[in-house]
Parts: structure tokens; sequence; C-alpha cells
């Protein structure tokens, strides 16, 4: 059982920083996705729980220990790698044993729990088999076994998904997620692909260029984003962004469109803030802002449409600028159709134009 | 014109396959398999250059199977692959995989290594055999003579010769098998030794059960590579024993060495094919064997 504490963590290569020096805290048992685009540090940071990777500077924890200086094999850890490293030479058996090679248990104990962890991950049948007659997803089993054997503190994923198609990584991430609930271990699970992190996490931490753009709960970082980077970042098609100014309860916009906030109420500084530079980003999830016969905020050209099935989404051309919004899925609009386009006010997030910081 | 017109695409293709084919096949089988199919032909066969060539039947062969040099030869043809190739093939890893880890003048290190593969043979087996010079001449055993220790006879006796030729010949192809092997080590991806670091196995356990076994191609060929090269080795024992090519009294006289002797000083040309169709068949099998031995058992058909 182990929390992870990230202390100030900061990386250079060689003069080169590229981690500035990261907080968080893992509880428990958490599952927390570590997610943002490439070069972000995601990873390195997981490499350096796992000890593959010195650390410049700061701290970390596993299970209230401090393990800077430890061997990754004192950890207590585990990883999943993208291409996952399980031996080409070995049978399925071998590569789950493979961690066990420096336990101390009997050889029918290892047998043993080899035969469990392959229960588990429903493999019995495969463990005869050398990795060149597995499929990509039973590969990935494979190596999900392989940490799994030496029932670790601590899960580390390195984005283990992406190497599959689109249909298996969907059935793998489920097959994670029941994993985590079963075992109960704290997961850290490193992806640049919201989805992943949304449908798996309990916290998502969203890393751009070295530093922390926020922690939250799925819920959170969608509803809530902290700022512009986390509001295009996270949700698909990402969020119509607009630059308007903000006066006394309404926003101003080009061509004289006025959103009305509804009376929505700021804190303290939010209020000095907006007084001091009005000039705001008007957020907008393509989800929120729906298509409507009734005259809505805003009018426009419909430019294309691409229909999901369920739902359409809908390019509206609005003065100079594209918007994205949804349209019900039986009656949708067609290209060259206007339409006017509505948004809850509740719903329209705002922030600053010189820090991209949310302000509410 | 109005032949070709008629013709399908697929017909075309061959046409114009055969007529680039054309080239080479002519080039091989005029200079490959006719002097090939000539040389077993002549080893049936009794000639000497000049005089017309008469058939000999097993003749050649008989007196192979009676003649004691070459059985000697025999022999010291596989002495020269059995220590050559392990003892190559073993320097050669080691040195690679050291140098892998190396980043200080890696380039520079890497060179020094293979300048004796692009060094001429000739050059290279001259100087050794000034190495191996008695005093006040011989590098080595002035070396050996300033500290005490008494001169060795390396070319001049029967035992020590062929591993003082023989050690030139390793040297030389040390370069080449050090730049595949490295090669070899950079193609296994570095997650395998970082899930091995993981789990906490020792170093010895990831030499032996990750890094050897996913070099088996590149061990495979060089095997077979350099068994090839050391049992048609001749550069470095002909000159290292000019005043007695394969000398002294035939101790590092290799089959192909005997070859040219019986060919070009004996003129025996219908007896130097029949040795030639033996170096052949046991240059095959052994590359076969080897091949057999040491065939891919994970690849399922």
């Amino acid at each position: 059982m182990a929390n992870v504490i990230l202390d100030n963590l900061v990386k250079h290569y060689g003069k080169t920083p590229v981690l500035h020096g990261i907080d968080l805290e893992v509880s428990d048992g958490e599952f927390v996705v570590l997610v943002g685009p490439s070069g972000c540090g995601k990873s390195t940071t997981l490499r350096m729980i796992a000890g593959l990777e010195d650390i410049t500077s700061g701290q970390v924890s596993i299970g209230d220990r401090v393990v800077n200086n430890l061997e990754p094999k004192d950890r207590n850890i585990a990883m999943v790698f993208q291409n996952y490293a399980i031996y080409p030479h070995m049978t399925v058996r071998k590569n789950i044993g493979f961690g066990l090679r420096t336990s101390k248990k009997s050889k029918a104990e290892k047998l043993q729990r080899i035969n469990e962890v392959a229960a588990m991950l429903d493999m019995t049948e495969l463990l005869d088999r050398k990795p060149g007659q597995l499929s990509g997803g039973q590969r990935q089993r494979v190596a999900i076994g392989r940490a799994m054997v030496r029932d670790p503190d601590v899960f580390l994923f390195d984005e283990p998904l992406s190497n599959l198609d689109a249909q298996l990584r969907t059935q793998m991430r489920l097959e994670i997620k029941k994993l985590h609930q079963r075992v109960g271990r704290t997961i850290i699970f490193v992806t640049h692909d919201q989805v992943e992190a949304m449908t798996m996490a309990d916290r998502i931490v969203i890393m751009k260029d070295g530093h922390i753009q926020q922690i939250g709960s799925p819920f959170e970082v969608f509803h809530k984003p902290a700022n512009q980077f986390v509001a295009r970042f996270i949700g698909a098609p990402p969020m119509n962004m607009l630059e308007g100014r903000y006066q006394q309860g309404k926003l101003h916009l080009q061509d004289d469109i006025v959103l009305d906030l509804g009376g929505r109420v700021f804190s303290a500084a939010a209020a000095s803030k907006l007084a001091e530079h009005p000039q705001v980003v008007i957020g907008m999830r393509p989800d929120d802002l729906r298509v409507t016969s009734e005259p809505g905020h805003f009018k426009g050209e419909v430019a294309l449409i691409e229909p999901l099935g369920s739902e359409t989404l809908v390019y509206a051309n609005v003065g100079a600028k594209e918007l994205i919004a949804k349209a019900p899925g039986r009656v949708p609009p067609t290209a060259g159709d206007q339409v006017s386009l509505a948004i809850e006010s509740e719903l329209i997030h705002l922030f600053d134009t010189r820090d991209g910081v949310l302000i509410e | 014109m109005r032949f070709y017109r008629s013709l399908t695409i697929a017909q075309k293709q061959i046409v114009w396959a055969w007529i680039f084919l054309a080239v080479p096949t002519v080039f091989y089988i005029w200079i490959r398999f006719y002097p090939t199919a000539n040389a077993f032909v002549l080893s049936f066969q009794h000639w000497n250059l000049l005089s017309d060539r008469e058939w000999a039947g097993l003749d050649n062969y008989v007196r192979l199977w009676n003649d004691p040099v070459f059985w000697v030869v025999f022999k010291n043809t596989f002495i020269y692959l059995a220590l050559g190739t392990p003892i190559s093939l073993a320097l050669s890893f080691v040195v690679a995989y050291h140098l892998d880890k190396v980043r200080f003048m890696h380039g520079f290190i890497r060179a020094l290594y293979f300048l004796p593969f692009m060094t001429s043979a000739v050059a290279m087996a001259w100087v050794w055999r000034w190495f191996y010079q008695p005093v006040p001449i011989g590098l080595i055993n002035n070396a050996l003579s300033s500290i005490g220790i008494p001169q060795i006879a390396f070319l001049n006796s029967t035992t020590n010769a062929l591993p003082a030729v023989l050690a030139p010949a390793i040297w030389a192809g040390l370069g080449f098998q050090i730049i595949i092997f490295m090669a070899g080590l950079r193609a296994i991806p570095q997650t395998y030794y970082e899930a091995a670091r993981i789990d906490g196995v020792s170093a010895w356990t990831t030499l032996t059960e990750i890094t050897l076994p996913l070099l088996k191609p590149t061990i495979v060929f060089l095997v077979v590579f350099s068994s090839i090269g050391f049992l048609r080795i001749f550069d470095q024992v002909f000159n290292m024993t000019t005043n007695d090519p394969g000398g002294p009294l035939n101790s590092t006289k290799p089959l192909v060495l005997l070859i040219y002797d019986t060919a070009f000083n004996g003129f025996n040309m219908g007896y130097a094919a029949a040795q030639t169709v033996v170096l052949f068949v046991v240059l095959l099998v052994v590359s076969l064997l080897q091949l057999y031995i040491m065939r891919d058992r994970d690849r399922v058909s």
C-alpha cells in the first residue's frame, strides 16, 4: 500500500529544463492519469518515479519513503511500457515470471503466482506461446501480467494503449479500469489521449511544457478548466474561443453580438481583474452551443457538418470566425443553411486574455 | 514490334526482366559457374597446364586420401576454425559490449578498432612478422628479454607458429565483427533493459537472458561469416612464412595454401582441383551445420 508524493520535482537534460517543479500527491489506491501533448514532460515524470531517470532536484516519495537514490527494483513498483517490452524469445509463462526471478519464493509458489495472474487476465491457455504468436491486445495483457506478478505497491503505465487499434484500445481501457477496481493498487498512467484520461482517471493531471496546468477529477477539468490550455485540450472537438469585452454583466463581441451572463457573480479578485482589464476570451463547448430554431446568440452559415449518429457536429461561419456546435442527429441542418446558435449563460467560460487563466 | 505489342502486360514484364537479367546471368555463368563446373571436372583429370587433359577417374581423390600432408593440412584448417571463430567472436563481443556504453571519444575509439580491417593483409602480416622476430629485432622478444623472460620462438616453432599466425588474422577481423555486434546491440530496444532494471534482475542475467538471445541473428551471421573466413585463411599464412610457405614442416599450412602450392608450384592442376572440391564440401557442410544448429526454433510457420 503506498501513496506517491512528488515534491518540487525538477529535471534538466544538460542545460535544457524539461520539468519546472512538479508537485503532486497521489493517495494510496488512486488512479491518476498524467496527460498532455508530446514534450510536456509527462513520461519524464513517470520515469523519474520509476527510477529510470535521474532527479535533478526535488523529491520523490513512495509509501512515505524518499526513493530518490533507490534503484528501480527497490521502489516496489512495476511499469508497463508503450512497446510492451516483453521478450520475444521467451514464452508468456517465462515473460510473466521474469519479474519473480529475484523473489525468494519457492519454485512452486512462483508457478502458482504466475497461474493466478494468468487466470486473472484470462490468459491461461496462452502461457506456453511466444509473443510472436499473440495479437497486440494479448501482448499488452502479458505486459500487464508481468507487472502484476510481483504485486507491487504502484503500477506505472507509459502510454500502454497507443500501439493498439481504436476498438482494442477501448476494450483495454475498460480492462485496466476493472483491474484497478479489483487489485486496488495505486496507478499512475501516462497518455496523450484526453479520452483515455477522462474515462479512466480518478484524478487527471494536465501538463504542458514541464508545468502542471491543472489537477482535478475528470468532472472538474471538463467543467471548470483552470485555463485556456486545459479548456482546449480536454474535450473533443475543442472548445470554441472568441475574444470579447466584459461590461456590466454583459459580454460584447464583434459584430455587435452581446451575451448576457445572467447576473453571474464573480469573486472579488475576478471582479477587480475584469474592472482593470475587461478584455476576455469567451469559451463555449460545442456540446453547450446548440443549433436552435429560436433567435439565438449567433447567426451563421453552416460550412460543413459531421454526423456522429446520435448527434451532428455543425461547423458554422459566424462573421470571420468558425464555431462548432451540436445539432440533434435526426434532423441536422445541411451545408449552406442559415442557422442560429444559442448557449445557456452559465455554460460560458471566461478567460483572461493576458495569461489565459479562468475568471470565476 | 507487332509481336511485342501483342503480348500481355505480364508477358511484357517478363521480357523486360530477362533483358535486364541477361547481363548478370551471362556474367555469372561465364565467370562463376563455368569455372566452378570446370574445376569439378578437372578434379577427375590429370593436367599440368601444357599437356592435354586426361581422364584420371578417382585417382586424384585416392591420392589425396593417402597423402599424409593433406591430413596435416586438413587438421590445421580446422584448428584455425576451431580457435579463430570462438576467440574472435568472444573478443569482439566483449569490446562491442563495452564500447557501446562508452560515450567519451566513441567515434574515435571505434575507428581505431576498425582500422586493421581496412589495412592490407600483406602489410599487416609483415609488421606482425617483425613483432615475432628473435632478439634484437623482434618487438615482443625484445620486450620479454628486457624483463628477463627467455625468448619465445614464434614462427620457428612447429607448436607456436600456428597460433602466432592466427593472432593477426583474428585481430584483423575484429574491427568488422565489432561494428556488426554494435549494430546488433543498438537494435535491441532500450525498454527491454529498463523493464529488466525495474524487475531488478542482475547484470549477468540481463546479459545471458536478454542481450545474447536477442543478439542471436547477429551471432549466427558472424559465426558463419567468420568460419568461412578462417577456413579460407591464406594471406596471413603465406606472408608470415614466405621462406617456406605453410612451414615450418607444414605446421601452419591451411588447405588454400596447399591448393596454391599444388597448382602453381607443382603444376598438378587435377590434384589441386580435387583439393578445391574438398574445400568446397567442407565449407558447405560447416556452414549448413552451423545454420542448422543455430536455426530459429521460435519461428512458427
